[in-house]
């Protein structure tokens, strides 16, 4: 081009930006104005934009250059088959149309050599041998695999079915499907996986260019099992360089974490791919974001990461286009995603399979319902977010002094001696002596903390006391365990109040373990010591083994004490808020509903028991989304603690913690953040300063400031937060729905990466 | 690779125009050097991605340089050009050599194969190229970048911290201006 046309260049190209940003239709109206200001410059442009056409039509620089090792080998005969010419180019090996050299058979073929980088020389037997296991694979929607074999010079190759068409993600943008087209042609691709889970078969390797759509609309699946085909091949010797390989080899763009850290695979390691895939469909991004990521940061996103919601994926970078070629805008987009779908695809891509759709028949299931507008089986994860932010209450609330704490084991202690004396039989009452004294000698023990010799002038405080009691009780009053059963049942009480959870839970597990062994499975303390830990586990966010336990134990209850016995009444009211934060919602209203009919009725609506289930249900129905009812009963709640135990009672402050959260849901955040400070203020003064309870208050506190737009103040109260909560109920904050103004700030990275140091330390200590 | 990468762009970054040399031809041997072994590594009638090929090269370069070494959207503005250069002088040496070689130039991806440009073209267009660099070099690299590495608008994107739109913007007016310069040319 001559300086000349450069000048004229810088010229048009501002131009050139508005013509090309324009639809067609725009653009000619704009040329048309163009000409009555200066038809030259339009003359011009026009010109230039008639030679976009014409490479646009010729598909000008449409395909890039690859580097290709080896001679050409068209005309070329393998085993039974001709080679026509090259079709493409996978990781797995490059792909020829090909026909049958002996003319046996009319039909083309595609015949696909493998990268002798994955499979190695191998075996032609057993190569071939693993090739009728696949070829036995029939179903409309999967590509037969004819024949497999390995040629003269040792490459093994595959001779498939020939499929012509679009890939799935190309077929859908350019015939400008809609979502519901694109989730109906995805569901004919789940049949086919079906099909061949059915058999035993997992793909391992779907993709985009796996899932080939042909002309007629019919969804063809190449490739099935031929990944394990080629992770199979070679000795264990060889296999950790294979698993490299084959992790390269297998997009790591499509893959599960399982096949990167070399897990195991199963069908479930499927249902991730089709949940990338569909992500991919739906929204035209991968989960990881559009980003341009080497294989290794990809690895760590898919290994790591929590994903992204589809309905804030679509709101990112290109949306605009996303949106065109689904025939939709964005902000539809959004709201369509926005629920069912986020849930069905964040259920797919969940990190641990087993939490996955247990097979691709579930997930098919749901997209159904889905679009049938029916109540999918997924339950949304942001349920488990909001879950988190609710306080579920120990039975046992006690705020901790010396007193409290004497008062909580000799208080255990004292009312077992009156139950017994009670009883007065003679032949009892020496027996009854004895273990009075051995109690009082026990809390005595209990206060000599410290040497006086040592250090006479230390204060000793509770939890020293507590800390040497919970010690000496592993091998005190060994010869009353009864006694000793419910002193651990006590202190783990009093350990749980203190938050520090896995200290309540193996003193509670032995005080469970001693008085089995004393008094028996189904005996009432038993069962009432179970109820107790499964509310430690909930404070620890062990929900399934919360309910596993606390099942048992009503079970036993019902059985032993009859169903409205308190103590039944009490499990049954705890079990209800272990379901709720399974987000089990329906099931933990119906029950939560039934405990407290039945305590207003046996107990009396002022029982301490009966309000405790008041707020579990308020915050059940804060869970359902039913706020206005959820406030209703959470007020009246606050209103009966406040009166019959004070306002820094810790069940008045958890009630007021859910209360806060509620109005939170509602939108009233200046309300909300004045609730949540108003506990703060107390729990600071009655809790230890890094109480998990404390925590979750700074926490919740950093979410009202994140939605106000008060960034530093809630960047600052997070931290605070993620310090001290317990490693297990601290929020996966980069999925945490509430923080989503914070998504571009640059410290919001650190603070994700601040809270996942905190699960991964969890993850490495034992327990 | 003593003077390290990191130290030569830093040092063709404020304009020493040795460093920039010493810059492109290390790069240019680095290239060459993993894209032999490579090839050699996987065998008969495979084509590898250029893309696939400078992340490796990224991350062995990186992992070799250190910390100070560059951020990947930058280095591949680099190795985009190098690239460019290590296959056109391969296809203009396979012209000469009519055959062999070490490695060919094919189509990549799963487009039918009538669609794959031949080495004399690929040439020309390289030569439009150098042409667009010197009007609109921010042009030219998205189309290093795009055609001749493989990357998507999405990832040229990120790497320029443009939006998709945009880049896809500057990769039509790209193709505009080069194919009016090829048919210009054969004329």
């Amino acid at each position: 081009m001559s300086t000349q046309d450069a000048d004229q260049w810088q010229i048009l190209s501002p131009y050139l930006d508005q013509a090309l940003s324009l639809s067609d239709e725009e653009r000619a109206h704009w040329l048309l104005s163009l000409d009555e200001d200066d038809s030259g410059l339009a003359a011009q442009l026009r010109e230039l934009l008639d030679e976009h056409r014409a490479a646009e039509q010729e598909g000008f620089l449409k395909t890039g250059p690859g580097w290709n090792a080896g001679p050409n080998l068209t005309g070329q005969t393998i085993g039974a088959y001709q080679l026509i010419s090259p079709i493409g180019q996978g990781g797995m090996g490059s792909l020829w149309l090909a026909e049958r050299s002996d003319g046996r058979f009319e039909r083309r073929c595609a015949l696909k050599f493998l990268n002798i980088a994955l499979v190695g020389h191998i075996g032609e037997e057993r190569f071939k041998r693993e090739g009728t296991i696949l070829a036995r694979l029939s179903h409309p929607n999967i590509a037969e695999l004819v024949d497999a074999g390995v040629s003269p010079s040792g490459q093994p190759y595959l001779v498939l079915e020939y499929v012509e068409g679009e890939h799935i993600d190309q077929y859908c943008d350019n015939h400008r499907l809609g979502v519901e087209a694109r989730i109906r042609l995805f569901l004919e691709t789940l049949l086919a996986v079906a099909h061949a889970h059915a058999n035993l078969i997992v793909h391992r390797d779907l993709k985009p260019s796996n899932v080939i759509v042909r002309k007629d609309g019919t969804v063809k699946l190449l490739d099935f099992g031929i990944a394990k085909l080629l992770a199979d091949q070679g000795g264990p010797a060889e296999a950790t360089e294979l698993t490299l390989e084959g992790g390269r080899a297998l997009t790591p763009h499509f893959a599960a974490p399982e096949q990167l850290t070399g897990a195991t695979i199963t069908t479930a390691t499927d249902v991730y791919a089709l949940g990338v895939l569909l992500c991919v469909l739906l929204t035209g991004q991968h989960p990881a974001g559009s980003a341009p990521r080497s294989p290794a940061d990809l690895v760590k996103a898919t290994v790591e990461m929590e994903s992204p919601r589809l309905s804030d994926l679509v709101m990112s970078v290109g949306s605009r286009a996303t949106a065109e070629k689904r025939a939709t805008t964005s902000e539809k987009l959004r709201r369509l995603f926005r629920g069912d779908l986020d849930t069905i695809v964040n259920k797919t891509l969940k990190k641990d399979p087993q939490e996955r759709y247990a097979s691709v028949t579930a997930f098919a299931d749901d997209l159904r319902r889905f679009l049938r507008h029916e109540m999918i089986s997924a339950r949304p994860d942001t349920m488990a977010y909001r879950a988190r932010k609710f306080v579920r209450r120990n039975r046992t609330t006690v705020v901790l002094s010396t007193l409290a704490l004497i008062a909580a084991i000799g208080g255990v202690a004292g009312t077992l001696i009156q139950a017994q004396t009670a009883r007065t039989q003679r032949d009892l009452a020496f027996r009854e002596r004895d273990r009075a004294t051995r109690i009082t000698d026990f809390m005595t023990g209990m206060f000599k903390v410290s040497d006086p010799n040592e250090n006479a002038a230390k204060d000793v405080t509770a939890r020293e006391i507590l800390d040497k009691a919970s010690e000496d009780i592993n091998t005190g009053l060994e010869k009353d365990p009864e006694v000793r059963a419910q002193m651990m049942h006590a202190m783990g009480n009093v350990y749980t109040n203190l938050g520090l959870y896995e200290r309540a839970q193996s003193l509670l597990e032995r005080a469970i373990e001693v008085n089995r062994a004393a008094r028996g499975t189904w005996d009432p303390e038993t069962l009432s010591t179970m109820d107790t830990l499964g509310g430690t586990l909930v404070q620890q966010g062990r929900y399934a083994e919360a309910e596993k336990i606390q099942r048992g134990a009503l079970e036993g209850q019902r059985r032993i004490l009859g169903p409205e016995h308190p103590d039944t009444l009490v499990t049954m009211g705890d079990l209800a808020g272990t379901l709720a934060l399974e987000g089990r919602l329906e099931e933990s209203e119906k029950l939560g509903r039934e405990v407290l009919e039945k305590q207003r009725r046996v107990l009396g609506a002022e029982n301490r028991h009966t309000i405790v289930s008041m707020d579990t249900l308020a915050a059940t129905l804060g869970l359902e989304g039913r706020l206005v009812e959820s406030q209703r009963l959470e007020g009246e709640t606050i209103d009966l603690e406040r009166r019959l135990y004070g306002p820094d009672h810790l069940g008045t402050l958890m009630s007021m913690a859910n209360q806060a959260d509620t109005l939170y849901l509602m939108g009233k955040y200046a309300e909300a953040r004045q609730l949540l400070q108003q506990t703060f203020d107390i729990q600071r003064r009655v809790l230890a300063a890094n109480h998990p309870e404390t925590a979750r208050t700074i926490y919740n506190l950093g979410c009202v400031a994140a939605r106000s737009g008060k960034s530093d103040e809630a960047f600052s109260l997070l931290g605070q937060a993620i310090d001290h909560l317990s490693p297990r109920t601290v929020p996966k904050v980069d999925n945490d729905p509430d923080l989503n103004s914070l998504h571009g700030d640059p410290r919001f990275a650190k603070l994700v990466a601040h809270a996942a140091r905190r699960h991964v330390s969890e993850a490495r200590c034992p327990l | 690779m003593e003077s390290t990468l990191s130290s030569l762009i830093a040092a063709s970054e404020k304009g020493d125009r040795s460093a920039t040399e010493a810059l492109f031809s290390t790069l240019y041997s680095e290239l060459h050097r993993l894209a032999k072994q490579e090839l050699a590594r996987h065998g008969v009638a495979v084509t590898l991605s250029v893309t696939t090929l400078l992340h490796e090269a990224y991350l062995d370069m990186a992992a070799r340089d250190g910390p100070s070494f560059p951020d990947q959207a930058r280095f591949m503005g680099y190795a985009a050009r190098v690239m460019r250069g290590l296959i056109i002088d391969h296809a203009r040496s396979r012209q000469a050599q009519k055959r062999g070689g070490l490695f060919e130039i094919t189509s990549l991806g799963s487009e039918p194969a009538e669609n794959a440009i031949d080495d004399r073209e690929l040439s020309r267009i390289s030569d439009a190229l150098d042409k667009l660099a010197e009007v609109e070099p921010f042009l030219a690299e998205v189309v290093d970048l795009k055609f001749f590495c493989g990357f998507s608008f999405a990832e040229i994107a990120g790497m320029r911290n443009l939006s998709e739109r945009t880049v896809q913007r500057m990769w039509e007016k790209a193709r505009i201006y080069l194919h009016r310069q090829l048919r210009n040319s054969s004329v």
